[in-house]
């Protein structure tokens, strides 16, 4: 939208919605089955997995120089950011590159009177609930050192736990808990629409949390529909989003870890990392009966898997799950991740297995250990 | 929490920065603290070190940046711009809760006697059936006492989330009313916390504490325990369309059953129509209901109060130009369609103005205060100070001779602009009756294009009276400027002529009552009024003569002589007196302008920006290698050349010739190297060896896939399917 139409999308909306419309049409039209190019992917001699890693770590960063000025022009607004953090609003950042850098710097050089907690969004499972406390945690110490709260309301904080419900621990981010209007966390979101926080209920949790009043938010998006993410409660009033065009033109090092290369043939290293990160986001008890499964597979290699039956009895005698519930909560877990995949054996039982080679079962298990 | 806790002890050392290692840690963590506050002993040693923050100024070719660095030298007046915001803001917030508040007034105060009432039936059930009411547990059998009384507040606004506040002030308006009240949104009501979930946070605002087992005994007992019987408990629900129905039936069907024993008002925010209750409850909770209907004032009433309030009668602390307003309505009508969007708007310019307009934080006090009352020696010293603290290039803008003259300049533009509130108000009256709304006419009111045409190319320098606007002929005017076909001043205008008697009587007490400042206008109104009175008089006496409809058709032409009066009036006063704020001197210290910024904090554009970010990538690094149009260089970016490149595909792209693609623009130099290359042919061939030496096959390929994972990241391109290895698909077609 030019600076000229101050319509704000309503006096040439039609105008662009043709646009939009009939450029779809044309490239769906020049896309035909007849016109299709039958090239294969396999006529590319492809380089070997590794190879390809090792190259991609070699590549050469371009216009360094530039992209360092962008920084400094970004890191000349800095002052400017903080004053609408303070005045209540979340910071949105957008544009190509990434922002990881961008918004550590900013926060550890320009954010240094308040906490802050980076959350990684573009991790593949993120628990909320964790997260919630961890922040309330974060606040409960920042209470406890502050030298205005008064004695009488410092005893009235109860230490947040693991056995409140995440309602509570929003609860007591939303205080009130001190008169200063300067009294918050910041909280750092790589990527509010990455793959582990873009669930609907996490995205609500996420909106909760920005309208408490001891909370600013400072978030990334990359995907061109985040924002269809929110809806208008959640814009206006709870994120109270202002936006950030701010391009780096950086390389997406960590958000771009969990996808696998288009080139390669084989992911194995790939889905090995991505199960190690799945697998530490989850709760103990959840990587326990991972253990379970995983050591089960590396001692009956050539069986098809391991039978549901025989993995309940085998946790529910090490006190890992109390009842097929349970357990099944773990497992739904693991599919959603791709972790266990679900075969039948000769005599026609389900059984679990982890798609992944023994070598790389075992560095997972020494990794989560 | 152990890996918060981890994360935490494994944090680097706060202002240092991280070694890598520990980086890549963090950045696999789902989440770590960055660092904690600092404490208050340690903020005065810090605050130099955040004023070392490099101020280099942005680079002049990156979009949107020109005008950002214009406060880089005012970093010391943060703490003045901060209160300067924060005084504004509460005094914006403070005004607009006022107003909605007296908008509600009457239906809360209609909800409470409609409670009061409720309550003593109730009452009389408990009376009459004392002895189940001891029984420990639910008394009411039959279906009269376990009829629940229902408020059922009608919103007339689909996006509820813009009423919350006015539920919440209901709460406390019933509070202060001495009832005991909670408040319950749709999130109580989810399916997959059943109705333990509803229980649990009424217990928890009732008794300030959590409960392992909510029950409702738990309450029964708390409310016995109060010692006071005579109010009743208000439950209030301010969201039944997004409550899930089952949920809310059994919540129904059990405060039903409790009804004696706790006397339970229900009251339900409904956006859509009553009938809707029907398909979400089920039909045996309804039939536990007693419902009573209420209504809320309309979107578009809270919209005009705001205004109003804010925009025309009160300044903010600064004012708003006209392409602003235009913006903001159309972002009201296009997009928010809220409130609480307005609102928003409203707030981030607020912000805007007071971090980037140089002398926004002195300013303020001197439009906030009496045109009679302004402390003239004290603001001139105060500006001049600023002044000198600020940069030469601000510095110049205003030199000591100008600050002296600032004051009564401000002075005046503060008198101008509320002779113009005047006007807008009483044209505002006018239109009232035939509904039309003060934001739209706002926007045409601060038009200056409207103002110049009054007097063609003599409006700049005007203050007095002009040969045509003589306070004597004020009633047989002629209006001098061009009224838009179909605006809506000239609506307004055409609404005064076409007026019956009684209802331009009412207009012109309400213009009596806006103008009450300004003796001048007042007497005028005065006069119309007196003009009016006496002529209907004058008529009534003549009709009890002449009886017939030739009287009739007296009467009326009388009005319409007064009515062409009250209109040649209100033409003078937009002639004279409604100058809009940017046509009044030095406006531009005192007004926020910069649409575009606004524009792009509020809604930002990132689908399109993004795709501009790739598409143009040398503009926005602003580089001196990739500048050529049309052509992919391979200096360029290596996702902005792949980006490019896949533009020319259908919606399908065949990954093989997008690589094939790739690999040629990255290994060929482009055709004006290559013009130069054949004049020297050794350099050609070397060039050649280099760049494949350069770049291996392995080399391409991993530059091809980060590509791809990172158009994958901005969801500009989406995986090939199992049904077609070979091609990826384009998800965005055009800006």
């Amino acid at each position: 939208m030019e600076a000229d139409d101050i319509g704000g999308g309503g006096g040439g909306g039609g105008e662009e919605e043709f646009g939009f419309s009939r450029n779809y049409f044309l490239a769906k039209e020049s896309g035909g089955p007849g016109k299709r190019s039958a090239c294969k992917v396999s006529d590319i001699d492809v380089a070997d997995e590794q190879e390809l890693v090792a190259a991609m770590s070699d590549i050469r960063p371009k216009h360094e120089k530039e992209i360092a000025a962008l920084r400094d022009g970004y890191r000349s607004l800095y002052g400017r950011w903080v004053f609408e953090l303070r005045c209540g609003f979340g910071m949105l950042f957008y544009g190509f590159g990434s922002k990881k850098a961008l918004l550590e710097d900013f926060a550890s050089t320009a954010l240094t009177d308040y906490s802050v907690v980076v959350i990684n969004g573009y991790l593949p499972s993120i628990n909320m609930k964790q997260v919630v406390l961890g922040l309330a945690q974060v606040l409960c110490d920042l209470l406890k050192t502050k030298r205005k709260t008064p004695a009488a309301s410092v005893s009235k904080i109860k230490e947040p736990s693991v056995s409140q419900s995440l309602d509570e621990l929003i609860l007591f981010l939303n205080g009130p808990w001190a008169e200063e209007k300067d009294f918050f966390i910041c909280i750092v979101v790589h990527n509010i629409d990455g793959p582990g926080l873009r669930d609907s209920d996490t995205q609500q949790c996420l909106a909760r949390i920005a309208a408490c009043s001891h909370a600013r938010i400072i978030a990334s998006i990359d995907h061109v529909n985040a924002p269809l993410l929110w809806d208008k409660k959640m814009v206006d009033t709870q994120y109270n989003w202002y936006w950030h065009h701010t391009p780096t033109f950086e390389p997406y090092k960590y958000e771009g870890m969990f996808f696998p290369l288009i080139l390669a043939h084989g992911n194995t290293t790939q889905s090995a990392k991505t199960a190690t990160i799945v697998l530490q986001s989850l709760t103990p008890n959840a990587q326990s009966v991972f253990r379970v499964l995983a050591e089960h597979q590396m001692a009956h290699p050539n069986e098809e898997g391991m039978p549901i039956s025989s993995l309940y009895s085998t946790c529910r005698e090490r006190f890992l799950v109390s009842s097929q519930v349970t357990l099944n909560s773990h497992l739904t877990e693991f599919k959603d991740h791709e972790l266990v995949k679900m075969r039948k054996n000769p005599e026609g039982e389900d059984c679990l297995h982890i798609p992944l080679p023994t070598e790389a079962l075992e560095k997972l298990l020494k990794d989560i250990a | 929490m152990k890996m918060a806790a981890a994360a935490a002890a494994s944090a680097p050392p706060r202002g240092e920065p991280s070694s890598d290692q520990e980086d890549g840690d963090n950045s696999l963590q789902p989440f770590f603290l960055l660092h904690k506050a600092a404490s208050s002993s340690d903020k005065s040693d810090r605050k130099p070190s955040r004023r070392r923050i490099p101020s280099s100024p942005a680079s002049p070719n990156k979009p949107g940046k020109s005008d950002d660095d214009d406060c880089s030298g005012d970093h010391s007046h943060e703490h003045l711009r901060m209160e300067a915001f924060r005084h504004a803001w509460s005094d914006i917030e403070t005004t607009i809760k006022g107003v909605l508040q007296s908008i509600d007034s009457g239906t809360f105060e209609a909800i409470y006697s409609w409670i009061s009432e409720s309550f003593s039936i109730i009452r009389t059930h408990v009376s009459s059936g004392f002895s189940e009411i001891a029984q420990s547990f639910p008394a009411a059998v039959d279906s009269v006492s376990r009829r629940l009384f229902t408020g059922l507040v009608l919103t007339k606004n689909m996006e509820l989330f813009d009423d919350l506040r006015t539920f919440e002030e209901l709460g406390q308006f019933l509070r202060s009313r001495g009832c005991h009240v909670a408040n319950l949104s749709s999130m109580d009501f989810v399916a997959k916390n059943g109705i333990g979930g509803c229980v649990t946070s009424l217990l928890r605002q009732f008794l300030a504490t959590s409960v392992d087992a909510p029950d409702m005994l738990t309450l029964s007992s708390w409310y016995n325990d109060q010692g006071n019987n005579d109010t009743p408990i208000i439950l209030i629900i301010d969201d039944l369309e997004r409550c899930c129905g089952s949920v809310l039936s059994d919540f129904i069907l059990l405060l039903s059953e409790w009804v004696m024993k706790i006397p339970v008002i229900l009251i339900i925010g409904v956006a859509t129509t009553p009938d809707r209750l029907r398909s979400i409850i089920q039909s045996e909770a309804l039939q536990c209901l007693c419902p009573f209907k209420f209504n809320l004032g309309t979107l578009a009433e809270r919209m005009d109060a705001v205004v109003e309030a804010i925009l025309v009668k009160q300044s903010p602390g600064f004012f708003i130009s006209h392409k602003v307003a235009v913006f903001m309505r159309n972002h009201f009508v296009n997009h928010g369609g809220t409130l609480s969007s307005f609102i928003r708007a409203l707030k981030i310019a607020c912000v805007q103005y007071f971090s980037t307009e140089p002398f926004s934080f002195v300013l303020r006090g001197l439009i906030e205060e009496d045109i009679q009352g302004s402390k003239h020696g004290l603001l001139p010293k105060a500006i001049y100070n600023c002044a000198s603290n600020m940069s030469p290039r601000e510095r110049n803008k205003m030199d000591e001779e100008a600050v002296q003259k600032l004051v009564p300049e401000i002075a005046q533009l503060k008198r101008l602009h509320f002779l113009w509130s005047i006007v807008v108000l009483c044209l505002y009256e006018a239109g009232k009756c035939d509904e039309l709304h003060l934001l739209d006419l706002l926007c045409e009111a601060l038009n200056p294009e409207f103002y110049a045409s009054r007097v063609p190319g003599s409006f700049a320098q005007e203050t007095g009276h002009t040969k045509a606007s003589s306070p004597n002929d004020c009633f047989t005017h002629q209006h001098n400027f061009t009224m838009k076909k179909g605006g809506f001043i000239s609506r307004a205008m055409r609404k005064v002529r076409d007026l019956a008697e009684p209802h331009l009587l009412s207009l012109l007490k309400r213009w009596e009552r806006h103008t009450a400042d300004i003796s001048e206008i007042h007497e005028k109104v005065k006069e119309l009024q007196h003009m009016l009175k006496f002529e209907n008089c004058q008529h009534s006496m003549e009709n009890s003569k002449i009886h017939g409809l030739q009287s009739k058709s007296n009467l009326g032409r009388v009005t319409k002589r007064v009515n062409d009066k009250a209109a040649s009036f209100l033409a003078y006063l937009i002639e004279k007196h409604m100058q809009p704020i940017e046509c009044v001197p030095i406006h531009e210290i005192v007004c926020f302008k910069n649409v575009k910024k606004l524009q792009m904090a509020l809604v930002g554009d990132s689908r399109r920006r993004i795709q501009v970010d790739l598409l143009e990538s040398h503009k926005i690094l602003s580089c001196s290698c990739c500048r050529n149009d049309n052509i992919l260089l391979p200096s360029m970016h290596d996702t902005s050349i792949m980006y490019s490149s896949c533009q020319e595909h259908g919606d399908l792209i065949n990954l093989h010739d997008w690589y094939q693609s790739f690999k040629r623009i990255l290994l060929c130099p482009n055709s004006k190297k290559r013009h130069k290359l054949k004049q020297s042919p050794v350099s050609k061939k070397r060039k050649f060896v280099d760049n494949s030496e350069k770049l291996s096959e392995a080399a391409i390929q991993s530059r091809f896939c980060r590509g791809v994972t990172e158009l994958q990241i901005t969801g500009l391109l989406r995986m090939q399917s199992k049904r077609r290895p070979d091609f990826v698909q384009r998800v965005a077609f055009g800006l």
